[in-house]
């Protein structure tokens, strides 16, 4: 009888031998995605001050598609950026789309004198800890972060994007 | 009978010992994974011999039991000393979440919104299971997960006008992270100590931090208000790198705001959880193979009484 124990116990102790070897290969750190990685899920929600000291949230936004871009003074491309994101703004006002600016970092008088300096209109908020820019793992600036009407991060972008390139976004987000 | 049962036992007893105290440097050397296979063998050899002598199939089954349930955690033992890796720590910043593939993501929390409370980084699977510094240690799979304290760095910097500015760090983990992990070291006055770097881009800064413990502090600061108090030396270098001519290093202790190369710094040493990831022989394969040890000894044990 042992004949016939021995072949398959010795295919069940192969199997089993390369069961238990098998995680230590595959375990290793990855790098993290970037922005567009958190792609899915649902956006944080921080409790944060307008550069004109209101308080803000993401909450006042459900049921609106959100364009939400992360910026800061210093940086040349979120300058460049910023009069098409205003013009992104005025077109879509009304249609169920809010663009949101999100300073990083910097304190409200300087958010506000640069925006004021550019002509935006659209809310502009301050994240002085840096909450968003670390919870959406933006790898520069500007990063700008597309949510559904539930507030879940649909689609996300790092570096500067042309007025075109943020229409076409929309639009796919609103076929969504 | 007893050699067999008794080499068994031992097979077993050094595996289930891996995951009682895991990590220790012993279970990936040589001579100890020689000496466990070769126990393994001797199990399953005679276990062959103990089968053939059998007189009952009660006894047989029992015998089987004990060979394959040594056998079995044996095979888990020697596979991760041999194949596993060494014990890792997985550092993330406040908001970061990282990968490690077969364990899942691991989510660092930005804070606990209340200073004294926990904080919990999550290990994201099918089921989201918190690890808390000071609590147990997870097991997942054939690694164990624990949560331990590390002293970071939350950097605030503003102009001299006391206008607020952005941190980045282009080389750490999380680039718009005010948060410095200190996982560079550094040796200053024969001291070792932790070290890492920002950039302040509105203000064209390169500044170093390096931090002290409160021991180390005494013994380089001399200002009485600071004892007992971690500290963070700040220096301060234009965007190039290159050290400004004056007044560019200053010693922020206890969090207080100091004042170095144009800029107001203030550090704030927290504690942080890091992850170790500790390899262990997988612990589904070793709990089947222990019950069956432990069955099969039962089962003759029945037999002969």
């Amino acid at each position: 009888m042992h004949r016939y124990i021995i072949w398959p116990a010795v295919a069940l102790a192969l199997a089993l031998a390369v069961y238990v070897a098998e995680p230590y290969f595959v375990t290793q750190r990855a790098a993290a995605g970037g922005p567009s990685g958190l792609a899915g899920q649902p956006a944080p929600i921080f409790d944060l001050r307008d550069d004109r000291g209101r308080s803000v949230s993401l909450r006042e936004y459900r049921g609106s598609l959100v364009v939400m871009n992360l910026w800061a003074s210093w940086c040349p491309p979120c300058r460049a950026e910023m009069p098409d994101l205003q013009r992104l703004a005025e077109a879509e006002a009304g249609r169920g789309i809010a663009v949101v600016g999100v300073n990083e970092g910097e304190s409200p008088q300087r958010a506000r004198a640069f925006a004021d300096s550019l002509g935006i209109r659209f809310p502009i908020w301050v994240d002085g800890a840096q909450q968003y820019g670390r919870t959406y793992n933006a790898l520069g600036l500007p990063t700008t972060v597309i949510l559904d009407r539930q507030g879940v991060v649909i689609r996300a972008f790092d570096g500067p994007l042309t007025l075109d390139e943020m229409r076409a976004a929309v639009a796919a987000v609103r076929a969504h | 009978m007893i050699f067999f049962l008794s080499t068994a036992l031992v097979v077993t007893a050094e595996v289930v010992v891996e995951i009682w105290l895991p990590g220790r440097p012993a279970y990936h050397a040589g001579w100890y994974n020689v000496t466990l296979a070769a126990l393994a063998i001797v199990v399953v050899a005679n276990g062959r011999k103990q089968w053939k002598a059998a007189r009952s199939s009660r006894s047989r089954v029992a015998i089987l039991a004990v060979a394959f349930g040594a056998a079995a955690t044996g095979v888990a033992g020697v596979a991760s000393g041999l194949f596993a890796p060494d014990n890792r720590d997985v550092v993330g910043a406040p908001g970061e979440r990282v990968r490690v593939e077969e364990l899942g993501t691991l989510a660092f929390p930005l804070a606990a919104e209340d200073r004294s409370a926990p904080v919990v980084v999550m290990l994201e699977r099918t089921l989201h299971a918190p690890l808390e510094i000071g609590a147990r240690a997870r097991n997942a799979g054939s690694f164990i997960l624990r949560a331990v304290s590390r002293d970071v760095v939350e950097v605030e910097v503003r102009d001299l006008l006391g206008n607020r500015l952005t941190v980045t760090q282009p080389s750490g983990g999380v680039f718009l992270s005010p948060v410095l992990l200190m996982q560079a070291r550094q040796t200053i006055a024969g001291m070792n100590l932790p070290f890492d770097s920002f950039n302040v881009p509105a203000a064209r800064r390169v500044v170093k931090a390096i931090l002290f413990t409160p021991a180390e502090a005494a013994v380089v600061l001399h200002d009485p208000s600071a004892v007992g108090q971690a500290a963070v030396l700040f220096a301060v270098d234009d965007e190039s790198d290159r050290p400004l001519p004056h007044h560019a290093i200053a010693f922020s202790a206890g969090g207080a705001a100091v004042h170095a190369g144009d800029l107001w710094l203030r550090g704030e040493v927290t504690s942080y959880p890091e992850i170790e990831v500790i390899a262990i022989p997988n612990i589904a394969v070793v709990a089947v193979g222990t019950l069956l040890v432990l069955g099969g000894l039962v089962g003759l044990g029945v037999r002969r009484g």
